[in-house]
């Protein structure tokens, strides 16, 4: 039971930044029509930016935290205005947007490579909360504490301005026609580019959180990010932040239980089928809107 | 077609050349001088770019050595780089590069096994000789075109983890293994089937893969099964990974690392969760008998501003092998002959590691080193704890 | 006469793995030809390429004879992808099939009977390169025969509007299953001689990278022409060649620019029938004036 109700936890902080991640690329794609497949090194690239603060500048984590975030998201708005804004101007079709994406992942990817010198670095320990709560025999390190408790918070944020604010309304307006959103008095430019920057920013907290806790800072932590997120947002529905943070603590939470209690070999193989049966039977999600496209 | 000429040109006067000076000092009967090209085949990109880097810097070490100690007479060995990024499609255009590049006499490549199988075909095809600097599987070398300086790290587990039980005498083992990587996955075996012989009980096996990242799931699956010692066998980040969140949770019991932790960047990245775990070292900056591994690390630190690895030894020693092989011909070296003075080698005459040998191809050294961190950042001889 | 010997040498692998990407590009070209953005491509490569293998490893006859097979398979299995996927809208159909090469790489690993699992598969067997050439030129005959058939107009229309194309009594699905079956045929094909150029197959050599690849030289090389996809292959193989001889610290980096820029300068691609159309009839008018102007100089009526 002890260890059941301890990998749950596990699974829980797992999922969290799946959950997080999910969110920022789902946002981009509901809102901006984008698959953006550079999404993921914006996570490494915050988490990069975060341990230069902490090892360069010698910042406290409350201080690299935010940093990095910031750093996320302004990663999101340069790459949204270089690679899709001359897309949008143009008219193009997902395609495009995706080629360039593409074409940035394999750029960044790869100074994010030269930036960690072709390393996996780790924070240092005692930069970061490393105090063990006990919940009765079950350890709870701090930082998992941190991650769903940053989880919800973001989630319960993003939900209340997508859903019950101004900004959202005018986010969601861009996302349906950005011709008629901006004749409603909306200024769509500036819209996408917040939206980028919220984008980036959450994806780059789930990477500066995910980095930390998984002692692995470069390139390739924001590539395992993408792919879980990515699932997270098709399973939960790709317009509503309650089913993508759902979805991905679920995702989280299953992955553990098979790797306990099944197989790891199955692990990412039931997380790939999960994705492609939802697509196939529920390509919504759990709690997405269906969607309608005229004739 | 001026080109042509021009080079049938140049070439009769290279070997004119070449001709006089040998017949210059009375009965010199040594390696014609001259630069000879070994292709390199780097791995400076990509997911194990960090153990890539150490193979080319031991290589470049190596050449420039050979060329102060005038270890060849007025020969020298060039190193040309092309960079595969781990990649079999990058490293086979590679290769076929380098052996239509007539003054290529030899190729050193890979990491991954996948990928030297994949040369394979094409230097044997070629009648080019192709050392291999990383890659652990056994049965790659097929003398006389095929060898490998890898010292492979499967039989020093078995000895170390017998030479920890020995010294703890647990009653329970767990394995943590990269389950996608069967080198690592004959390794548990050959290991499990020892420590099972001398009475240990296997609590059961956690899988996780290379390109994991989290591994809080699999530390707690491993501390559920409540063993008395945790042998991990998978790749650096993995193993580093898994040795990390087990001691993060609290697992104050012994746990068996191999290899992979052996180089110094690992404590800068594991930190005190590494001190105390015992792995198996071939070669180590830290602890140097002989004059020439002394030497070896001194230049290096020199050269580079970073202590070796075993990595930057294993490539350290291709170079001086063709070296050796060169050494033993007289005139001009075709890829033919370096060869077969390569597959006459057994014993490796210069070496870092206190003794190598050639068995088929294959580079042994004798000898386990069992080892540890400790909090001081040294790699020192491991003790149990009391 | 060496020197052009030697560079044959050195640069013919580069020229097969073009060939191959060739086929790949062309795959996927078929069913964006229908409107249809697929990466499926890399699972029917995946199914020719080890079936492929395992046939020549257990049968020991010449890889020649079983190209068909490897081809069949891949047709095969775009049958069944079709059967299910087809009933998506576009953009799921393109998350689908991402997930779908997820999954067959882990299939891949799993059935290490048929693929040689996590150690992968060794094909010391050979393919010389004139029947590499011989294949892509009978790949050619065949997409301009189809370009210019009744299919052909038939996938343009259901791309266009595939509303209006069913209105005028073309079955959009029953074009578009045709247009899978012909991809996996030509993506197994592709994926076997792979296999036969590469010499060893492991579970990463049908995996994204592929799926990259051959997204990138459809719309590099255009996607609106069967040619494109064809010199986007050759373009994006050889880019990583050119760029390791000229700027070798940054090659991924260059190449990932020279993608950017191509998609911000040339966005349909290098082969574009509409653009060569517009300047033909700008120079058929211009051509025009000008004759008129000149008979008008000449006084003639």
């Amino acid at each position: 039971m002890e260890l059941f109700l301890e990998q749950l936890i596990n699974g829980c902080a797992i999922g969290s930044l799946y959950a997080m991640f999910g969110l920022g690329f789902g946002i981009v794609f509901a809102t901006l029509g984008i698959l953006n497949a550079a999404h993921g090194s914006y996570a490494s690239w915050a988490a990069i930016a975060a341990l230069a603060a902490v090892e360069q500048l010698k910042l406290p984590f409350i201080v690299a935290l935010p940093i990095g975030v910031v750093a996320g998201g302004m990663l999101a708005v340069l790459v949204d205005q270089i690679a899709f804004q001359p897309l949008r101007r143009r008219g193009s079709e997902m395609l495009g947007a995706l080629i360039t994406s593409i074409a940035f992942w394999i750029i960044l990817d790869n100074l994010a490579g030269t930036a960690t010198g072709q390393q996996s670095l780790s924070f240092p320990r005692g930069s970061y909360p490393g105090t063990m709560f006990r919940l009765g025999d079950i350890p709870l390190p701090a930082m998992q504490v941190i991650t769903i408790a940053a989880m919800l918070i973001v989630t319960v944020s993003l939900h209340l301005l997508i859903r019950h604010s101004r900004f959202g309304a005018a986010m969601r307006a861009v996302g349906w026609n950005q011709t008629a959103a901006a004749l409603g008095g909306v200024n769509p430019r500036h819209v996408v580019i917040i939206t980028a920057f919220i984008a980036g920013a959450t994806s780059g907290l789930a990477g500066v959180l995910g980095g930390i806790t998984t002692q692995n800072v470069s390139f390739l932590l924001g590539e395992g990010l993408l792919l879980k997120g990515f699932a997270a947002v098709v399973v939960g529905g790709y317009d509503d932040v309650r089913g993508t943070a759902i979805a991905g603590v679920g995702l989280g939470i299953l992955e553990v239980m098979t790797s306990q209690y099944l197989s790891s070999g199955l692990r990412d193989g039931i997380t790939y089928a999960l994705l492609l049966s939802f697509l196939l039977l529920r390509p919504r999600g759990l709690f997405g809107s269906a969607g309608f496209s005229r004739a | 077609m001026k080109n042509w000429s021009r080079q049938i040109g140049i070439r009769t006067l290279a070997t004119l050349i070449a001709l006089a000076l040998q017949a210059g000092p009375a009965g010199a009967q040594g390696l014609a001088p001259g630069e000879y090209k070994v292709g390199f085949i780097t791995e400076n990109t990509g997911a194990i770019a960090s153990a890539g880097q150490s193979y080319w810097n031991g290589a470049q070490l190596a050449a420039d050595e050979v060329k102060a100690q005038k270890f060849l007479g007025g020969a020298s060995i060039v190193l040309d780089s092309k960079e595969s990024g781990s990649d079999a499609a990058r490293a086979i255009q590679a290769a076929n590069q380098f052996v239509a590049d007539r003054s290529v006499l030899a190729v050193s490549c890979c990491i991954l096994s996948a990928v030297a199988g994949s040369l394979k075909p094409i230097v044997v095809e070629a009648k080019t000789p192709l050392v291999i600097f990383g890659a652990t599987a056994s049965g790659l070398p097929q003398p006389p075109w095929v060898y490998s300086m890898t010292i492979l790290p499967g039989p020093k587990d078995t000895a170390t983890a017998v030479k920890v039980i020995d010294a703890v005498k647990p009653k329970t083992a767990a394995y943590i293994l990269a389950a996608d990587n069967d080198a690592f996955k004959g390794r548990m075996n050959a290991t499990r089937t020892a420590l099972e012989a001398k009475g240990v009980t296997t609590a059961g096996v956690v899988n996780v893969l290379t390109k994991d990242t989290d591994f809080t799931a699999a530390a707690t699956q491993a501390m559920g099964l409540k063993p008395d010692v945790i042998l991990v066998y998978a790749t650096q980040g993995a193993a580093a990974g898994a040795i990390t969140a087990l001691k993060d949770r609290g697992y104050a019991k012994t746990i068996v690392g191999n290899d992979v932790l052996s180089p110094a960047p690992i404590f800068k990245k594991m930190g005190t969760s590494v001190v105390g775990v015992p792995f198996p070292v071939s070669f180590s900056d830290a602890i140097v008998e002989t004059p020439e591994a002394k030497a070896f690390v001194a230049a290096y630190q020199a050269k580079f501003s970073a202590p070796p690895d075993i990595y930057s030894a294993q490539g350290y020693q291709v170079v001086w092998f063709i070296a050796q092989g060169l050494k033993s011909i007289s005139g001009q070296p075709t890829r033919e002959s370096l060869a077969t003075a390569l597959s006459k080698i057994s014993k490796i005459d210069h070496q870092v590691y206190g003794g190598e040998v050639m068995k088929d191809g294959q580079a042994e050294t004798t000898g386990t080193l069992v080892v540890m961190w400790n909090a001081e950042g040294k790699i020192v001889p491991w003790t149990a704890p009391k | 006469m060496q020197a052009l010997g030697d560079f044959w040498r050195a640069y013919q692998s580069t020229v097969a793995f073009a060939i191959v990407n060739a086929f790949f590009a062309l795959s996927t070209y078929a069913v964006l030809s229908a409107g249809i953005l697929s990466f499926a491509t890399v699972t029917y490569a995946a199914m020719g390429g080890f079936v492929g293998a395992r046939l020549v490893l257990q049968s020991g006859l010449d890889p020649m004879l079983l190209l068909p097979a490897a081809a069949g398979a891949g047709a095969l299995l775009a049958y069944i992808v079709a059967l299910i996927f087809l009933r998506l809208e576009s953009h799921w159909m393109a998350l689908a099939s991402l997930a779908l090469i997820l999954i067959t790489r882990v299939v891949v690993i799993n059935v290490p009977s048929v693929t040689g699992g996590v150690n992968g598969l060794s094909l010391p067997v050979k393919l010389p390169l004139f029947v590499l050439a011989i294949l892509l030129a009978v790949a050619i005959a065949v997409f301009y025969r189809l370009s210019v058939s009744w299919f052909g107009i038939a996938s343009r229309a259901v791309r266009e509007d595939p509303a209006v194309a069913s209105s005028i009594g073309i079955a959009p699905r029953r074009i578009q299953t045709i247009a899978f079956v012909i991809s996996g045929a030509v993506g197994g094909l592709g994926g076997m001689l792979l296999a036969l150029v590469l010499q060893f197959l492991s579970p990463d050599t049908y995996f994204v990278n592929i799926a990259f690849t051959m997204i990138a030289a459809v719309v590099l090389g255009g996607s609106y022409h069967w040619i494109g996809a064809i010199i986007g292959a050759a373009v994006f193989t050889a880019l990583p060649v050119i760029a390791q001889a000229i700027v070798p610290h940054f090659q991924e980096v260059a190449n990932g620019i020279v993608l950017l820029l191509i998609m911000i300068f040339l966005p349909r691609g290098l082969i574009d029938p509409r653009a060569i159309r517009l300047r033909r009839a700008a120079h058929g008018a211009s051509a025009d004036a000008a004759r008129g102007a000149a008979r008008i100089v000449e006084g003639k009526p």
